[in-house]
């Protein structure tokens, strides 16, 4: 028992301050606003467009072998996964898959081609902070528009490359734009960062033994396995006391 | 009563209340932090070499889709056991034709869900155990907006089961016991049992008592470990 108590002891002096951000950042969790923390708060969905004439769609057909006569040339051919009819600003594209993850926000590549005329569509900056503004409910102006390399420190869990717009509202909302496909990745505020440095710190998500973003690194893995024998020190101690009748009222 | 008493105390009183919350919490947390979200996502079940679409494939066009299909939204043409195959939603329901003939191939049937599965599982020579369409009453890991699914368990290390959607021949989810486990772990760890929410009262109750209790704790830290301790301290600290 007395090497029960001494664990205890000397392992709440390594955690306790973790113990302390883990209870804190618990509670912020249990008593936020979820809805803010979203970061969706000048978030519109865009709706499909209605007036599409299907007529002047190019075949499908067309563009996929359109692909394979420039891929044949290519030094880096590129296969297609799939062909998606999308609609960006009301227009019709074709989005091309060339490297299929599970999900949409891991590492993917694609091309866009413009359904009507069949040219390649690279998406600009005019064209990404159009794309951010159609999203956008919000009262405040594109400020900035920027090409950022994943990880991003808003939403670190994306993984492709996007444009990051700013708005000069009065929670800074910051839109992500897909850079290889035009999908909204999603919208980001000073509400939601502010929910996002408490999951930084009950992850303990510091970069430092893994990747960001992530609540499986090394430091969260070693400090969990301390707190789980304090925690079972201590309860051994409480069984402990009761056994002995310590708990008199 | 001074506060090195005090401290003593409410830590054991508090501790007695939320004490089994907190081996709870502990082990709940290690075991979500220990093992990898992407393998607990069951990613690691899928085999992710996806075929490609050929032009000489496609021999139906979308303007004969859209003659069948006027208000076709989503479409997307992609391969289904290496078929090209139109998948598009219209009024709310999912279809799968094929993008040779134009052919209606959902809902599919039990044959092709499991051929389906077994191509996308990451072992080439699984075996079936069990198949199942579900069209109501979801389990509780399957969420209701993918209804119609077939469901096809493995038989493999960690009971995998893969869900695929009878309309659009679709992996829609996956799961295995760790998963199943983490969904249990995770409810544990934030006190809701039924709904996996973090926004209830119980937690706010027991993190609020935890807090106070983990504060008298780090007081007796500094009685116990950074002040020189007296004789006294020494002789109750097995209190």
């Amino acid at each position: 028992m007395q090497l029960v108590k001494q664990l205890h002891k000397w392992l709440s002096v390594i955690i306790a301050l973790q113990i302390l951000i883990w209870l804190g950042s618990g509670l912020f969790f249990n008593l936020m606003d979820h809805s803010k923390a979203s970061g969706k708060e000048n978030l519109v969905r865009v709706s499909q467009p209605k007036d599409i004439d299907h007529t002047r769609l190019l075949p499908v057909r067309f563009i996929i072998n359109q692909h394979e006569l420039i891929s044949v040339e290519s030094a880096n051919p590129q296969k297609i996964n799939s062909l998606r009819l999308i609609y960006l600003l009301d227009h019709p594209y074709y989005l091309l898959n060339h490297r299929k993850a599970l999900y949409p926000h891991f590492d993917n590549e694609h091309s866009l081609i413009d359904a009507y005329s069949g040219k390649v569509k690279v998406i600009d900056s005019a064209m990404a902070k159009a794309l951010a503004v159609a999203s956008y409910s919000g009262k405040g102006q594109a400020t900035s528009v920027v090409k950022i390399i994943a990880p991003m420190e808003d939403i670190l869990k994306e993984e492709n490359t996007s444009w990051r717009i700013n708005f000069n509202d009065s929670i800074n909302t910051s839109v992500y734009i897909d850079a290889s496909s035009g999908r909204l990745v999603g919208h980001s505020n000073d509400d939601k960062r502010f929910a996002d440095l408490f999951f930084k710190l009950h992850f303990m998500d510091y970069g430092l033994l893994g990747k960001s973003g992530s609540f499986n690194n090394g430091l969260i893995i070693f400090f969990s396995v301390l707190t789980l024998l304090l925690c079972l020190t201590g309860a051994t101690w409480v069984v402990e006391l009761v056994r002995k009748g310590r708990y008199r009222l | 009563m001074s506060l090195h008493r005090m401290s003593r105390r409410y830590h054991k009183w508090l501790m007695l209340i939320v004490g089994l919350q907190f081996v709870i919490w502990s082990l709940t947390g290690s075991y979500m932090v220990v093992l990898n979200i992407d393998y607990i996502h069951g990613d690691s079940l899928v085999n992710q070499s996806s075929s490609s679409l050929n032009s000489a494939d496609v021999n139906f066009e979308l303007h004969q889709l859209y003659r069948g299909y006027p208000n076709a939204e989503m479409i997307e043409l992609t391969t289904l056991l290496d078929q090209a195959v139109y998948q598009f939603i219209e009024k709310k329901q999912n279809y799968l034709i094929s993008a040779d003939t134009g052919q209606l191939l959902s809902p599919i049937n039990k044959e092709h869900a499991v051929a389906v599965a077994k191509h996308l599982y990451e072992k080439v020579d699984s075996t079936i155990i069990d198949v199942r369409l579900i069209s109501d009453n979801p389990p509780f890991e399957l969420s209701s907006k993918h209804l119609p699914v077939w469901r096809i368990d493995f038989d493999d290390f960690a009971n995998p089961s893969f869900y695929i959607s009878s309309r659009t021949g679709k992996l829609v989810t996956k799961r295995h016991s760790f998963w199943r486990l983490f969904d249990w772990m995770f409810s544990f760890h934030v006190m809701d049992y039924v709904e996996e929410d973090p926004s209830n009262k119980l937690l706010l109750s027991f993190s609020v008592l935890s807090l106070i209790g983990s504060v008298f704790g780090i007081i007796l830290i500094y009685f116990r470990v950074l002040s020189k301790p007296n004789k006294k301290g020494v002789k109750n600290a097995t209190c």
